[in-house]
């Protein structure tokens, strides 16, 4: 599929209702010097004042993924993330829902847990012992006065929304109703593979010395896949290109492509799986893209001979030679399954110039670490991929801090970046002004 | 402890030939025991003795040249190097002070104590250790009568051992009866030795209670379960004839104390080793009978009053006896155990500790997870023991 430019106009459709911050003038005015398919200009990578302005207009008002229900597997299970200066606690509470709060005790205001991870009984403040149950609710605030009423000083909820196992937070009071037509259309997808009752296997935190959109930019193209010998021993170099864009020195791994994908097509035509790509990149809150796609090789899993790595199958697929079911979503997702694990990316501003990029592998609940799978040879191909990608980011971090920066044109193989930085563009301008 | 009796006795008047003193008791070891010796030496371990599958007897000798003078029932307090850290415990004697050239403890093992493992499974004949002592006054030799009952149970066995050795060393077994309780045949320490005692002194009388029988083994065939006003009057009929001597966990205590005035015993004739802390009766140092990481196996006898237990808090040495219905935080209260704690009921977890043996009963409201409860943790604030427990604390 061909992905249009979408003609942006340069100046806000509306007047913002109140003067603009001058971080949010700065901020528009960064964005209205953006030359169409164009890389971003050096101020929205590099100051931390656009930045602070970003979290506020971008990441504290989009759907923002967060993890998966296997991060919370039972009740008291708890995930800690930083989204700029807000910290959200994501548990899984007495009735097995997974909810979301602010990481804020009611009284003083203090951190209430501070760990990225953990169980609690109750949410308890170190402070002062004020105590909350899963739901929220305080249920025991020492010496509190009979004037006060408890019940309203329960916990800040956060807006969380669980799709087949994928967790998704949003700080606004009216989070973009979009991602209910998200979840229609993907839910299909992800459903056989069962990633709710997943576990586990392995969660690595690395932090790229880059601005997020760099990271982000950087997942959406294969351009730079040669940087990825190891990616590559599975994963077609093709990928997000159009016939015409194939070039001759891949011609013959694009052969290999186009039989595997009539053959996966076929497979997941016998067990009901849905299978074509569907792409909605710029013009909703919730971005994304969801695509079933072969994988080189055994075509089974990101080994280096495409073999499974784990024994088991996750989810209710028939057979190992499944390729790959990926999924993108804006502004901070990206994600595999295929036939024997799933591996998971979520993207986390920390600072104008650092990016926090967890990896998770998730396998089958019964999968038996040491006879079904080994962490290393699980993880391998992923934690090089990783590290170069973050090497990669770094550099680009670097380029466009320099003077000498000047946004450059995006390739024919760079449709997806491109999407995405209009993506962003589109979501800047629309909460400006509201 | 020692108390003033007056036996009723008429004054005959003066009669010439007539004696003015009545013929009262002697002590044991009247006129041949030395008088008790300070003993403060490091002593060296020269033989372990197992004497059942957790019970071990140690054999220390001296350092220092000389013999040692004490009463049987009498304790002494042992310090030990376990990696490093001094820990202190008393222990009561098992030996009779009439083989004065060594001394032995007999020791239960208990898990998780800060002691008796490293006693059971570490000290090697030839490590050192340091004793001092002797104390307490839970001795026959301060009570003189004609007629003894002992009582004890698991490891309060210990002053019986003494006492019974003495008596049979001095030749003054005349009219002892030993009534022991344990939790099962295989628990019952010397019992060949006590029945081969019995067996060549017509004065001396053993009687083994048991609360089960062994795994594994024939039935047991003595007296069942636990001790009752019922079982002891019908064993030991003359039990209000008897200068009665008790030492066993505190439940077991308690339950006797209610027995023996149920059967008519004078208060006045019966004795304890007490150890129970905040007791105004009780010795600057507690004098547990065996082991200082627990005064018996927590195990080995339930305790006889429905509800009634025992605390031991692990690490601060230190120990509770419960009324039905006290939770284990009132009970760290109580025995001067700071917890750290806020709602007391269960729902900020701020008290949560470890449960090292034993059982409690928890009623939480959210404070802790099952996961948590599986690796040995609980709420004491909303926790009554369920039995005898240890709590890491």
């Amino acid at each position: 599929m061909s992905l249009l430019e979408p003609a942006l106009d340069p100046v806000p459709a509306a007047a913002p209702a109140r003067p603009l911050t001058p971080q949010r003038e700065a901020l528009l005015r960064a964005l209205d010097a953006r030359t169409p398919g164009h890389s971003l200009p050096a101020p929205l990578y590099t100051d931390p004042d656009l930045h602070q302005a970003e979290l506020e207009l971008l990441w504290q008002r989009q759907w923002v993924f967060v993890g998966t229900s296997a991060e919370v597997p039972e009740p008291g299970d708890y995930v800690t993330l930083d989204i700029g200066r807000a910290s959200v606690m994501v548990l899984r509470d007495d009735d097995e829902q997974v909810r979301a709060f602010h990481n804020v005790c009611r009284h003083r205001g203090a951190r209430l847990v501070t760990e990225d991870k953990g169980s609690v009984g109750n949410i308890v403040c170190g402070y002062h012992r004020w105590t909350y149950s899963t739901d929220g609710r305080l249920v025991h605030a020492p010496q509190l006065g009979p004037d006060i009423d408890p019940a309203c000083l329960s916990l800040l909820s956060v807006h969380v929304r669980e799709i087949e196992g994928l967790l998704f937070v949003c700080l606004a009071a009216d989070p973009p109703d979009d991602v209910e037509d998200v979840a229609r259309v993907i839910a299909p997808y992800f459903a056989p593979h069962h990633l709710g009752s997943a576990k586990v296997a392995a969660q690595i935190d690395l932090v790229e010395d880059g601005n997020w959109k760099l990271t982000m930019e950087n997942n959406r193209e294969c351009y730079h896949c040669d940087g990825h010998p190891d990616l590559l021993c599975t994963f077609f170099q093709t990928w997000g290109l159009a016939e015409h864009q194939v070039p001759d020195r891949m011609r013959a791994s694009h052969e290999r492509f186009l039989l595997a994908d009539a053959e996966l097509a076929q497979r997941c035509a016998a067990q009901g799986l849905p299978y074509p790509t569907i792409s909605d990149l710029v013009d909703r809150p919730l971005g994304f893209r969801v695509e079933r796609s072969p994988m080189d090789a055994a075509g089974e899993s990101f080994s280096r001979d495409g073999t499974r790595l784990v024994q088991r199958t996750l989810g209710d697929v028939d057979g190992f030679r499944m390729g790959r079911l990926g999924l993108h979503a804006q502004p901070n997702l990206w994600l595999h399954v295929c036939a024997d694990h799933a591996v998971t990316f979520a993207v986390f501003p920390v600072g104008v110039d650092k990016t926090l990029v967890r990896t998770t592998w998730l396998v089958d609940a019964d999968a038996v670490e040491g006879v079904d799978y080994d962490v290393d040879a699980l993880t391998e191909v992923w934690r090089h991929t990783n590290e170069e990608d973050a090497a990669f980011v770094a550099l680009a971090q670097r380029g466009v801090s320099d003077p000498a920066y000047v946004p450059g044109p995006y390739t024919e193989t760079e449709a997806q970046v491109d999407a995405f930085v209009s993506w962003y563009a589109a979501r800047i301008r629309e909460e400006i002004v509201r | 402890m020692t108390e003033l009796r007056h036996d009723a006795w008429t004054d005959p008047g003066p009669t010439p030939g007539l004696r003015l003193v009545p013929d009262l008791p002697r002590a044991v070891g009247d006129g041949l025991l030395a008088p008790e010796a300070g003993l403060d030496q490091e002593m060296v371990l020269r033989r372990r003795v197992p004497v059942t599958h957790d019970v071990v007897t140690l054999v220390l000798e001296p350092t220092v040249p000389g013999t040692f003078a004490y009463a049987p029932g009498q304790f002494v307090t042992m310090v030990v190097d376990v990696d490093g850290v001094p820990v202190e415990r008393c222990y009561t004697l098992s030996s009779p002070p009439t083989r004065p050239h060594l001394l032995t403890i007999t020791v239960k093992r208990m898990e998780g104590g800060a002691l008796s493992p490293y006693l059971h499974d570490r000290l090697r004949p030839g490590d050192r250790v340091s004793v001092r002592g002797p104390n307490g006054d839970f001795t026959v030799a301060a009570h003189p009568a004609a007629r003894y009952l002992l009582l004890s149970a698991g490891s309060g066995v210990t002053p019986t051992l003494s006492t019974v050795r003495t008596m049979a060393d001095l030749g003054e077994l005349d009219d002892v009866v030993v009534v022991h309780s344990a939790r099962t045949p295989a628990d019952l320490a010397c019992r060949g030795e006590l029945d081969a005692l019995a067996a060549d002194h017509p004065g001396l009388r053993v009687v083994w209670v048991c609360e089960d029988d062994s795994p594994g083994s024939a039935s047991w065939q003595g007296p069942r379960g636990r001790l009752t006003a019922d079982l002891l009057a019908a064993q030991v009929p003359d039990v209000g004839d008897r200068e009665v001597f008790t030492c066993g966990p505190p439940g077991y205590m308690t339950a006797t104390r209610a027995l023996l005035a149920e059967v008519g015993v004078d208060p006045l004739r019966c004795h304890e080793e007490s150890f129970v802390l905040g007791e105004s009766a009780a010795p600057a140092v507690p004098a547990l009978p065996e082991t200082g990481d627990a005064p018996v196996a927590l195990t080995e006898v339930p305790a006889a009053v429905p509800g009634t237990a025992t605390v031991t808090f692990g690490r601060s040495g230190r120990e509770v006896v419960c009324a039905p219905g006290t939770t284990v935080l009132a009970a760290a209260q109580q025995a001067g155990v700071s917890l750290p704690s806020s709602c007391g009921g269960g729902l900020c977890g701020t008290c949560k500790s470890g449960l090292l043996a034993g059982k409690v009963e928890m009623s939480h409201q959210g404070g802790i997870r099952p996961r948590e409860v599986a690796a040995g943790k609980f709420l004491p604030c909303c926790s009554t023991p369920d039995g005898d427990i240890v709590v890491d604390a």
